[in-house]
């Protein structure tokens, strides 16, 4: 049988961890399902678990003076989707995850910490250099997501710290993109995602991001292929992008489909700076 | 190890469960308090049969283990169908035609049910998105949206 704690609070939370390590179970619409059975039979799982979908101190989103949004880690994605202060691409991916049923259970910090790079919360993290809080009985230490997530399902999780909240700082962008291909409109896991954003001011680029799900063992994005259009006019898009596009394909790895994958990325990048070289309207690019 | 106790309320009534608190809440309410209306489809959380209302929202009992129960409110078809709008849901797909297998309609009633309790003249597209969770393999859906409409209409006196 299970081994399992259901801790009250979150310094409970942090003893029991730092005893047993038992893993921590936030929405287990994961878990739950990787621990499956079968129909009467109880889920088995290979390590003891901690039940924190109670933890009332890592629920809910709030944003600081400087404009910093914090989202603590048992915020479920149809609150993410419901809140009107979260930044576009994080609340587009989250109104786009599963089904209703899924989205009220399932939450930011399960999804990560799960880190399937076909997650759909990690890749608009990473675009905005989202940054994560780690607690643990000696305190808490900041890390970005992108360090976090290591590779395919894994993590830079200490076996005695809990993620308690997600912070984002805002980014300057007047052209948003987000799109996730999926086999169904509701509950279809991504086949691929992709976010970009671009602040495009008197003609120049000032600033260029995307970012790449279900792609690679993680989420990819790399800074200095974006610092290709960064500082370059509008009106040179046309002669940079084939470059550019050759060059994010190339920090691509897909562990099956490679051709699908490839070319469909280098569509919906070519679709958004096709539409930011035509001048389109400030705003999301749909 | 390590029976937890978990009180809960189940469809207005407060109740206890002793056991392992992985357990599934489908297992639960269908295997200890014989509510078999909730039905198993694909076990997980993808096709809206097991369908329940957890503190107000719709969610799928096949992946909630009894843990995260702990003082939950909880409701089944067989507490919603004896509500107000929830017998007026039921007669409208039955007068409506939306049911033939029946396996899905407890969860479809139920995710019906949310969405007139939060909207009142929801559009087609909010209909269908409401049930986009819950899959039906008889029907094709028309007559599932059709009668939603036909419930919102009744209780709205139109």
């Amino acid at each position: 049988m299970n081994t399992c704690y259901i801790p009250e609070n979150l310094t409970e939370a942090l003893e029991i961890r730092r005893k047993t390590h038992a893993l921590p179970l936030a929405g287990g619409t994961d878990l739950m399902v990787q621990a499956k059975q079968g129909i009467g039979i109880n889920p088995v799982f290979k390590s003891p678990i901690m039940i924190i979908t109670g933890l009332d101190e890592l629920k809910g989103i709030r944003v600081e003076d400087d404009g910093t949004l914090v989202i603590g880690a048992l915020t479920t994605s149809a609150e993410i989707a419901a809140d009107e202060r979260v930044f576009y691409h994080i609340r587009t991916a989250a109104s786009q995850m599963g089904a209703i049923s899924l989205r009220n259970t399932a939450t930011i910090g399960g999804n990560i910490a799960n880190a399937s790079p076909k997650g759909d919360l990690p890749q608009p993290l990473i675009l905005l250099d989202a940054t994560l809080t780690l607690a643990s009985l000696d305190g808490e230490r900041e890390m970005k997501v992108d360090d976090f997530i290591t590779g395919a399902k894994k993590t830079a999780l200490n076996d005695d710290e809990i993620i308690k909240e997600i912070r984002v700082k805002p980014v300057e962008a007047n052209y948003l993109f987000y799109h996730k291909i999926g086999t169904r409109k509701a509950n279809a896991i991504s086949k691929l995602s992709l976010s970009a954003m671009a602040n495009v001011k008197d003609g120049l680029i000032l600033d260029f991001r995307a970012s790449s799900g279900a792609a690679g063992d993680k989420v990819k994005r790399k800074r200095e292929v974006e610092e290709m259009l960064i500082g370059k006019a509008v009106s040179d898009i046309p002669s940079l992008k084939d470059g550019f596009l050759t060059a994010w394909n190339g920090i691509l790895s897909p562990h099956a489909m490679p051709t699908y994958r490839r070319e469909s990325t280098k569509r919906m990048l070519s679709y958004f700076l096709d539409k930011i070289s035509e001048g389109a309207e400030l705003g999301i690019i749909s | 190890m390590l029976d937890k106790k978990i009180t809960f309320t189940l469809n207005g009534k407060k109740v206890e469960f002793i056991g392992d608190p992985l357990r599934r809440l489908i297992d639960t309410l269908r295997e200890d308090f014989g509510l078999t209306g909730v039905k198993e489809g694909c076990g997980e959380g993808e096709c809206g049969a097991c369908s329940v209302i957890k503190d107000g929202k719709l969610v799928t009992s096949c992946i909630i283990p009894m843990g995260a129960v702990y003082g939950a409110d909880i409701w089944t078809i067989e507490g919603i169908r004896d509500t107000e709008l929830g017998s007026t849901i039921v007669e409208a797909f039955a007068d409506g035609g939306a049911v033939q297998c029946g396996f899905c309609i407890p969860g479809m009633v139920l995710a019906s049910y949310v969405l007139l309790k939060e909207k009142s003249d929801p559009s087609e597209e909010e209909i269908r998105q409401a049930i986009s969770g819950n899959i039906c393999r008889c029907t094709g859906y028309d007559l599932i949206v059709k009668s939603i409409r036909l419930a919102d209409e009744r209780r709205r006196g139109v």
